[in-house]
């Protein structure tokens, strides 16, 4: 079954994608932190990031659209605080609107919080999109275990990319054979039947992990995992973090 | 809910990822301790099985449709420690490939839904299992937890939010416990579904401390 959604644009051949993984984690990292840190009132500094990354992604010539659409997933939150933004009560009001008896006032610095919030949440979003996109997620976690993130966790994130798809086709299949079989039926019936799938899978799943298990002693495997790398830093890379780096704190000083 | 960057100030989501990596490395030793080094394998297919469940989606009313989080879940089938792990990678793997949660923030999802959602649920679901005993209390005991677990990660997500002045507190907290509190629901049915499906099928398979 079809399941191209993880890491979908990583096999492009771009400037970015040749980079090396840690090189692009460190880089990336450095821009949210920067982001994060910058006052909320620094407008150039903002659009300056937003030109930063915008260069990023022409380079790395990942379709606009896609990272339009996936950039989307920060709606959901930036509604939830905008619901609060009206009970802000400090500050000068900017307007208001009523409900029937209930009156409500939006301040200027309720305002400031939300646009805090959103220009700062999606310039992350965004650099986080460029690093997903222009990585294999093997190497980025190859990446992450050379930039001494603990092992083992590394280790079972890998175990768990490794493994998502084939339990994944199995959900799906179990799915596939429900609705098959199953026409009608109440509404209970059905939510009934796909947790017995849940339990199914579950079952399934630990079986093969032990299945696996069994597998990995019988070539020797003796509770040390060893990572073959191949990374090697060149000269680009280096130049490419260090241009980013003096982009990012030429924007801190005089874009604020 | 996973928190994006940005939405919170350094003096929260600093704190909490110190929190968190203090307390994997805690659930690491302690679920190696029981698992030795079947841990890794183990681990990596039960984060693969929630990433999947919690892809199926649940018919609710209308046309509406939700999803399982699965923390009291993991907690129940696997013990506290693992599966605060198994939920831990899952929320790495969300925010480093689906971008759901920012990397900063990333600490903070880990506390409310690893921690405060399984093992805390885990606490909870023990007490009332010990309390009434047998299968029925193992049923009991994951709805309530996995509707507490619900409720109570979502109200860390408020009260994080509060400390970082990006949503007054009087408002976002019973506005959030509120709409999950219905949320929890879903979870508890779904959760308790599922492990007397396990229960019937596969006794063995849930997690006994110490038997």
């Amino acid at each position: 079954m079809k399941h191209a959604y993880i890491d979908e644009y990583s096999d492009i051949d771009s400037y970015i994608h040749r980079l090396d993984p840690r090189i692009k984690i460190i880089s990336l990292f450095a821009f949210i932190l920067f982001v994060i840190f910058t006052r909320p009132t620094s407008f150039i500094a903002f659009a300056l990031y937003g030109v930063l990354i915008a260069v990023l992604f022409l380079l790395s010539k990942i379709p606009p659209g896609f990272i339009l659409k996936r950039s989307l997933v920060i709606i959901p939150f930036v509604l939830m605080v905008a619901i609060f933004i009206p009970f802000f009560k400090k500050g000068e009001i900017a307007g208001g609107y009523s409900f029937g008896t209930l009156k409500l006032t939006v301040t200027y610095d309720g305002l400031m919080i939300l646009w805090n919030i959103l220009v700062k949440a999606y310039l992350c979003i965004l650099s986080m999109i460029l690093l997903i996109t222009s990585t294999k997620l093997s190497n980025l976690l190859k990446a992450l275990e050379k930039l001494k993130f603990p092992s083992v966790f590394v280790i079972i994130l890998s175990f768990m990319y490794r493994y998502i798809f084939v339990v994944q086709d199995e959900l799906m299949k179990m799915k596939q054979a429900k609705e098959a079989r199953t026409t009608g039926g109440s509404r209970w019936f059905h939510v009934k039947v796909l947790a017995n799938m849940i339990g199914v899978l579950f079952m399934r799943t630990y079986e093969r992990g032990e299945n696996v298990y069994f597998a990995m002693c019988s070539r020797g495997f003796n509770g040390k995992i060893k990572i073959i790398t191949g990374f090697e830093l060149k000269m680009k890379d280096f130049c490419f973090m260090l241009i980013i780096m003096s982009i990012l704190t030429v924007i801190r000083i005089f874009g604020s | 809910m996973h928190i994006p960057d940005g939405f919170l100030a350094v003096n929260t989501w600093a704190p909490a990822w110190l929190i968190s990596v203090g307390g994997i490395g805690y659930c690491l030793k302690k679920t190696s301790l029981v698992l030795k080094d079947r841990m890794v394998p183990l681990m990596g297919v039960m984060a693969a099985f929630i990433f999947a469940a919690q892809m199926l989606n649940f018919p609710v009313m209308g046309g509406t449709s939700g999803h399982l989080l699965g923390g009291v879940l993991a907690a129940v089938l696997l013990g506290p420690y693992a599966g605060a792990i198994v939920i831990a990678v899952v929320l790495t793997a969300q925010c480093l490939i689906f971008q759901d949660g920012g990397l900063t923030a990333l600490g903070a999802n880990i506390f409310n839904m690893s921690f405060l959602g399984a093992i805390g649920g885990y606490l909870i679901y023990n007490i009332i299992r010990k309390i009434i005993g047998d299968n029925k209390g193992i049923i009991i005991g994951t709805g309530i937890s996995a509707w507490l677990s619900v409720v109570v990660a979502s109200s860390a997500v408020a009260v994080e939010l509060s400390i970082s002045g990006t949503s007054p507190f009087r408002v976002a907290l019973p506005a959030m416990a509120g709409v999950h509190a219905l949320i929890g629901i879903g979870e508890a049915i779904i959760t308790c579904l599922v492990i007397g499906f396990v229960l019937k099928v596969r006794p063995d398979l849930i997690y006994r401390k110490g038997e």
